[in-house]
């Protein structure tokens, strides 16, 4: 089959030792930000995005992308051991992770999520090299109008599912759109919104806006906090192997949690938290002692975990397929390719294949990597989580000013990271989630061209977008997707992702 | 203001409509052939027409009654502006003075901020980070930091 073909083909690339070499330092990374609370995949993917632009890109993208799904592996160490989810996706994680690690049963709770995280995420790839090169293709057949109404649906499906008000989502998207369009215009090449400035021709890059919104902000909010000391359980691992009883009860959840994460994963917003909760219901609700849930079931802990890397993996599709990023980390790899003058898309996968194929067969490889990574060293990652943070702080603020110059070697930069900044911190004060904003900013250019595109190719007409059938079958979910908060088990299911997002 | 909502909805509805009046500026077009501010005018309007709902909808919010003090009560929001200050300086003075030492001493006020350790246990760290990341990013990755006031040593 062509399919098996074109993954040999990927882990021809995949196994080339600079390749293997990124994809490690990639894991590794992600295992670390995981791991340590305050710092999600997404600054860390920030920051470490500008110190990738003197590395190939194929072995950038491996990185970033291990990155991403290393953090997934990592943020359960923490939940399970100090009660503190390494980032959002973990959250539910804690609920019977903490409970078995405070029976002594920590082993076989970081074991199941080990091994349960290795085989979604081996069932994430299968899928995402089944399910991609299909898509890809239908996408060729797509035009500005349908473009379009895609990048409509995208935002507005990660403004209802980003968790909090949407209303304050669908502002923010707005605004990205317009820090999008900052610098020349495309068509007439008349500066917009540069105030003089420029430095502002350009545009406004990702990157100082990323680090701002997610990497500085959140040191400002931690400094801010007082310090308390972190209670590291102290438990003794008696192996991480689960006994015969685990794995009977994990099995299942750890199968239908792969396939939900993965599905999920697929949809705009925040997928693989969204996973995690969604999982943790559905075991709750099909399991013979549910009142076990939330007092160190086992299940509880083997079915979010697999449900949110699976995840992941599910996210890559409409990133690699229709250049449509599903989540914050998406919309900065979109950034990356783009900065490595690879547009993602439906001519990716053959315009560059090294890169398609390669980064899928690297994130087989990455999770058997992880898989002996994490095991043999959670008693590192737990001493790593005594590193104070008046010690961590300054680093992280440091690897983020070095980055911002040195995308241009100009401090501007530098300043324009500043003001990002001190805007997120007081977005999440203010509880405004910066996630809209990054995709908004990232899509708003091809918006602006493919609405302008689609009006020339209709006249002035914007019944275009009403009248072709994708474009009617999309913005007809739009508009259910808007009126879906008004029914209350959504709001409510909206509200739990939102407060374990804060 | 009443609410946090309040204060930041009026803050948005001021932006809103600077990008809708600057969009104008810089020419709508028509639906045939649209402008250069054709886009940035709609996400204008409509984080105008947003922020007024959220502006109205706040009042009947039971839950947000605390005003903008509350968002900082008991936190150490001093610190906060203090490293804000610490980083506009370092982005200021970069340049002229060279990575070497704004690194140095940008690091040595910022270990103290939230840790209470011995001077010289902060300079050895101050030096000790500046010297490893000079060599990662100057030297491995050829990131050309500024040089500064010693240009002419180093």
């Amino acid at each position: 089959m062509d399919i098996f073909h074109h993954i040999f083909f990927g882990l021809g690339v995949a196994l080339q030792p600079m390749n293997l070499l990124f994809c490690f330092i990639g894991v590794l990374i992600g295992t670390l930000v995981g791991v340590l609370p305050g710092l999600g995949p997404v600054a860390a993917i920030s920051l470490l995005l500008p110190a990738t632009f003197h590395a190939p890109p194929v072995a950038s993208i491996i990185m970033l992308s291990g990155i991403y799904y290393g953090a997934m592996y990592g943020g359960s160490t923490t939940s399970i051991l100090v009660n503190i989810p390494g980032e959002a996706a973990s959250v539910v994680t804690c609920f019977d992770g903490y409970q078995m690690a405070r029976k002594g049963r920590a082993g076989p709770a970081l074991g199941i999520a080990a091994f349960g995280s290795f085989f979604a995420g081996t069932v994430g790839v299968i899928g995402l090299a089944f399910m991609a090169p299909p898509l890809a293709a239908m996408a060729l057949k797509f035009g500005p109008p349908e473009y379009f109404s895609l990048m409509v649906l995208g935002l507005t499906v990660l403004t209802f599912l980003a968790g909090g008000s949407m209303l304050k989502s669908l502002m923010m998207a707005c605004f990205g759109v317009v820090i999008g369009n900052i610098g020349l215009d495309l068509i007439t090449a008349q500066p917009r919104f540069t105030f003089g400035l420029d430095v502002l021709l350009d545009g406004v890059g990702l990157v100082p806006v990323v680090m701002g919104l997610f990497g500085i902000s959140e040191v400002f909010l931690n400094v801010e906090e007082k310090l308390s000391e972190r209670e590291i359980f102290k438990t003794e691992f008696k192996g991480l192997l689960p006994n015969l009883r685990d794995w009977k009860e994990s099995i299942w959840p750890i199968i239908r949690g792969s396939g939900l994460g993965f599905f999920l994963g697929i949809l705009p917003g925040g997928g693989a938290v969204i996973s995690s909760f969604v999982s943790y219901g559905v075991e709750k609700r099909l399991s013979k002692h549910p009142e076990e849930f939330g007092k160190g079931a086992i299940a509880g802990v083997a079915g979010p975990e697999s449900a949110n890397n699976a995840a992941t993996a599910g996210a890559f599709i409409p990133l690699l397929t229709l250049g449509l990023p599903s989540n914050a980390v998406m919309a900065i790899l979109l950034g990356a390719l783009m900065i490595y003058n690879m547009p993602p898309g439906p001519r990716l996968i053959t315009a560059h294949p090294d890169l398609f194929w390669g980064t899928i067969s690297s994130m087989y490889i990455g999770n058997a990597m992880l898989l002996v990574l994490n095991l043999p060293l959670i008693g590192v990652w737990v001493q790593i989580l005594k590193v104070p943070y008046p010690i961590l702080f300054p680093l992280i603020l440091l690897f983020c000013l070095i980055g911002a110059y040195s995308l241009n070697s100009n401090p501007v930069e530098i300043g324009l990271m500043l003001i990002f900044g001190v805007l997120g911190y007081l977005m999440k004060k203010f509880k405004f989630d910066g996630a809209p904003l990054v995709l908004a900013m990232v899509l708003g250019p091809l918006m602006d061209n493919s609405l302008r595109q689609s009006l020339l190719m209709s006249g002035g007409s914007g019944m275009i977008f009403f009248t072709r059938p994708i474009c009617l079958v999309i913005f007809g979910a739009v508009a259910i997707i808007l009126l879906l908060p008004v029914l209350p088990l959504i709001s409510r299911i909206r509200k739990t992702v939102g407060e374990a997002e804060n | 203001m009443r609410n946090t909502d309040q204060s930041s909805s009026l803050f948005w509805i001021a932006v809103g409509i600077g990008i809708a009046i600057r969009s104008i500026k810089y020419g709508l077009g028509t639906f045939h052939e649209p402008g250069p501010g054709f886009i940035t005018f709609f996400a204008g309007a409509i984080l105008t027409f947003l922020s007024l709902a959220l502006f109205f909808s706040s009042f009947s919010d039971q839950e947000k009654r605390g005003g903008l003090r509350s968002l900082w009560a008991g936190l150490e929001v001093g610190k906060v502006l203090y490293v804000i200050l610490l980083l506009v300086a370092y982005a200021l003075l970069l340049k002229s003075i060279g990575f070497l030492i704004s690194t140095f001493v940008l690091l040595s006020l910022l270990f103290r901020v939230k840790g209470n350790y011995r001077v010289r246990t902060i300079l050895f760290m101050s030096l000790l980070v500046t010297a490893v990341s000079y060599v990662i990013f100057e030297i491995w990755l050829k990131a050309q930091l500024p040089k500064g006031i010693l240009e002419r040593i180093i």
